[in-house]
């Protein structure tokens, strides 16, 4: 699929700077995208528009060519699986139960659940580690399984893209590890894959290509080699950053300086 | 942000919704129009309405305890069939029970077929006249407030029941009754009063009551007659402020007597509170206890 | 619990209740008795005592609390919080301020469908207006800024009928407080009807909605990115909601606890999908409703106690026998 911004512009009420202050950019086909930068860059706002939560001031989201507010929800939410970044469960639920409302958009208000369905239930809830929990009710989990369910619940819904806010934040070693093989074999399976992510050095090992976002704007994109750069780094961060490459995986590794509170110059 | 893009589908449904409401309201058949017959009895009843009886009324359920005292002064309460649980006179205790006067069993009431049912004018009750109306069960209102009130309930009970001689004469035995108290006292000295309810701080009962109207007719003089409500929390102040003579009280431990020093403090119990045909004895108590030993 | 165990007890128990509706009440009729005025039907008392008062009663009653309780969990659903409650938009308010105004004009009496009327009426501006507040700024309905107007909106309505009652005659403020205590006595085939034709559409509408509701209750950004058309779904099951709501209140005055604890009930029976929860509450309000105006009826005939007394009354242990079921040892219970 193909995910496209045009000069997007997005102000939210009260605000002094636009959150997204004309960000173009374009994704497609199976690959592994990350979307980085300091909190407050616009991360978020900007996966919100690209999948049409929000109506941006200026500018258009365009998904597959056809702007996203076009798309019937149904039709949209069959084709890309989303993950917000949290979401609050005000009612017991089991996990299998939130797992499956990954297959609502492919069944109409009277069907009930068939073979494929429970299928893709099954597929998920392996894929994401969760079987073992899912009878257990949603509001006991951890936030880390929590999370695999919410991904589980993305994957049931067998879309051909996948966006996520920050996927793997509660995520112990081994479990952000398996998330992120998960995404990188979904991408080369011809996924589009969307990661809103902090994490600079796994999403340099694990993506094709990443965008830095910088107060709403696009300061570098391309390769993690092309943008992970010291200089844009620490402009970016606003912190003076060691980039080295990692001897493992050839990416590159970022080291953050410490600074000492007399002077704010890096000491080793 | 979404636009409203669905609000005019739901506003569409919320209409149909209120149409239907409205369509099915409309199709209600209210009673059917009475027709002039002669032999009929067609009468007005204390909330103005009209109704249309084709005989006098045999079997009667009186939810108003004045208008069934007013049945047993003119002597017809053989009519009756039913009584409510307020109704505790032993003269009525082999009649059964329909429940409380403002919301009586309808089920009772259907099960004793009574051709009239007397209720309070006032509408307190809200459901049942329209079941009465759909059971096929005529009913009257009777306004138990006033002294007028007394008499036209006296009058309307005694053409329902085709016993209008027997009204007449009682209203007439009611009128000089009355007289004989006022002439009795009319040699008095006026008594300011104050009839206190109860409550902190105190109610007291205005001008244009059922009280007041007694009380003045045995020789008193409302102190609150500027109250501008029928009855009325009136603050401690004014107590103090006004001169007053006797102070009548339904209970006197309710009531602060240092509020009125000076004052008379007589206990009267209920007496005064509901009109009905037995109201020359409550003006002869209400004459004794405002003037006392002049009375004598 | 299994669903369908709960089904079938509640179609059970919703059968016996309207059975017994129709074979007790409080003048005392033989089985036979009763069985004759429905169907030969030669005795008119007894044919105006079972077809006249028991029957549309009683079906009222099925239609009421099976509405209320239906409504409850919409709202629930909604606005993501367990608290809610059918009247919760100020519907409560705005339908007893309709009430309360016709009565002190003295029009209460105009017709038997005066006071439902102007109850529905005022019901319905209290639903507008608080639709007004929530989307006055023209974005999306925030469901939070929706629970405050509701707030905002009722306390208004009760200061306006403090108001009135203040400036009232003792058989005003009378007459207003015994309207507004429920009471399922003013019953007509005529009411049933209207109960009926109003809460079996609006009920089918929101069954229908029961899968979009499931996410609704989990958050709109996901039911958004899960294909919910969460604006359209808001205002329609709202809108409906609250229109079930005021049919209630304006036959049968303002009855408490049945929207908040039966869904709450249920779900602690059988879980949140409200493709069950749904038909679930409407079935278990109903039963519940009809049962509990058969003991108001009864208790203390040929009285009647107010209907909502019984709901808190049977309602309450019923509710924390459930609460306690589901909370297990683990809160120190025994």
């Amino acid at each position: 699929m193909k995910f496209e911004s045009r000069d997007l512009v997005v102000r939210y009420p009260g605000a002094s700077q636009p959150a997204l202050n004309g960000i173009s950019m374009e994704v497609a086909g199976g690959c592994l995208y990350a979307v980085l930068g300091p909190n407050g860059s616009g991360k978020s706002t900007l996966m919100r528009s690209l999948m049409g939560v929000i109506t941006p001031d200026s500018g258009g989201a365009y998904i597959d060519d056809r702007e996203v507010h076009a798309w019937d929800r149904r039709e949209l939410a069959r084709a890309v699986g989303a993950v917000a970044q949290s979401e609050t469960v005000s009612f017991p639920l089991t996990v299998r139960e939130m797992v499956a409302m990954g297959r609502y958009p492919h069944l109409g208000p009277l069907s009930g659940e068939g073979d494929i369905d429970r299928e893709a239930v099954a597929t998920a809830l392996s894929e994401c580690d969760v079987t073992d929990l899912a009878s257990r009710d949603v509001t006991t989990l951890s936030g880390g399984e929590r999370q695999r369910v919410r991904i589980a619940r993305a994957l049931a819904q067998q879309p051909r893209a996948l966006v996520l806010d920050e996927p793997t934040i509660s995520l112990d070693v081994r479990h952000e590890m398996a998330i992120l093989e998960l995404l990188r074999r979904s991408a080369d399976s011809g996924l589009t894959v969307i990661v809103v992510t902090h994490g600079l050095d796994l999403a340099a090992r694990f993506c094709d290509s990443m965008m830095l976002l910088s107060r709403g704007k696009v300061a570098a994109e391309g390769t993690p080699a092309e943008v992970m750069t010291e200089e844009t780094l620490a402009t970016v961060y606003e912190w003076p950053l060691e980039v080295a490459t990692d001897p493992v995986s050839g990416t590159p590794r970022v080291t953050p300086q410490r600074v000492s509170p007399a002077s704010s110059r890096a000491v080793r | 942000m979404h636009r409203g893009g669905h609000s005019r589908q739901s506003s569409s449904s919320c209409w149909t919704l209120v149409a239907i409401g409205l369509l099915t309201a409309g199709c209600t058949s209210d009673a059917p129009p009475e027709q002039n017959l002669p032999g009929n009895i067609a009468v007005i009843d204390a909330s103005g309405r009209p109704h249309v009886l084709a005989a006098p009324a045999t079997r009667v359920i009186s939810l108003v305890p004045s208008a069934t005292e007013t049945l047993r002064a003119m002597g017809v309460d053989s009519v009756l069939v039913g009584r409510t649980d307020f109704d505790g006179q032993e003269w009525l205790a082999h009649l059964p029970s329909v429940g409380g006067g403002l919301e009586p069993s309808l089920e009772e009431i259907v099960a004793l077929r009574p051709d009239l049912v007397i209720r309070f004018h006032g509408e307190q009750d809200s459901r049942t006249p329209g079941r009465l109306d759909d059971l096929g069960i005529a009913h009257i209102t009777v306004r138990p407030d006033r002294l007028q009130d007394v008499y036209a309930s006296v009058l309307l009970l005694g053409r329902v029941t085709g016993s209008d001689a027997a009204a007449d004469a009682l209203v007439l035995e009611l009128e000089a009754g009355l007289a004989d108290v006022a002439t009795r006292v009319s040699a008095l000295a006026r008594q300011r009063f104050a009839y206190v309810l109860g409550g902190t701080p105190p109610w007291v009962a205005g001008p244009d009551t059922y009280i007041d109207e007694i009380l003045r007719l045995v020789g008193g003089v409302n102190v609150f007659a500027d109250l501008e409500m029928l009855y009325s929390a009136v603050s401690l102040e004014e107590f103090l402020a006004r001169d007053i003579d006797v102070v009548l009280v339904s209970d006197a431990s309710q009531f602060d007597a240092s509020l009125t020093p000076g004052a008379r403090i007589v206990e009267i119990g209920s007496a005064l509170e509901i009109p009905g045909p037995g109201m020359v004895d409550a003006a002869w108590r209400a004459a004794e206890l405002l003037h006392g030993t002049a009375l004598r | 619990m299994n669903r369908l165990t709960l089904a079938g007890f509640l179609i059970v128990t919703l059968l016996a209740a309207v059975l017994a509706g129709i074979r007790f009440g409080s003048h005392e009729l033989t089985t036979a008795e009763v069985l004759a005025a429905l169907t030969r039907g030669d005795v008119a008392m007894h044919r105006d005592i079972v077809l006249g008062l028991r029957v549309p009663r009683t079906l009222l009653g099925v239609m009421v609390g099976g509405g209320l309780a239906l409504a409850g969990a919409t709202f629930q659903a909604l606005l993501r919080n367990p608290l809610a409650e059918p009247y919760i938009l100020g519907v409560s308010g705005g339908a007893s301020a309709g009430a309360v105004i016709v009565i002190s004009l003295g029009w209460a009496g105009l017709g038997s469908w005066s006071l439902p009327l102007a109850a529905f009426a005022g019901a319905l501006l209290a639903i507008v207006l608080v639709f007004r507040v929530a989307t006055a700024t023209g974005r999306a309905m925030d469901v939070r800024v929706l629970l405050l107007a509701g707030v905002v909106i009722a306390a208004f309505f009760s200061a306006c009928i403090a108001f009135i009652l203040s400036m009232s005659s003792a058989r005003t403020v009378q007459n207003a407080v015994m309207w507004s205590m429920g009471s399922l006595r003013g019953a007509s085939w005529q009411s049933v009807l209207l109960a009926t034709v109003y809460t079996v559409p609006a009920a089918a509408v929101l069954i229908g909605l029961a899968r979009p509701l499931n996410l609704m209750a989990i958050g709109e950004e996901t039911a958004n990115y899960l294909g919910a058309d969460v604006e359209g779904v808001k205002r329609t099951a709202l809108v409906i909601a609250a229109l079930i709501t005021a049919a209630g209140v304006a036959v049968a005055g303002v009855i408490g606890f049945v929207g908040l604890v039966v869904p709450h009930g249920v779900r602690l029976l059988i879980g949140s999908d409200h493709r069950a929860l749904l038909p679930l509450s409407f079935l278990g309000g109903a039963a519940f409703l009809t049962l509990a105006d058969l003991i108001a009826r009864l208790a203390l005939r040929p009285g009647e106690i107010p209907i909502g007394v019984i709901t808190a009354f049977v309602g309450v242990p019923i509710f924390l026998v459930l609460l306690r079921r589901s909370m297990g040892p683990s809160l120190g219970g025994t």
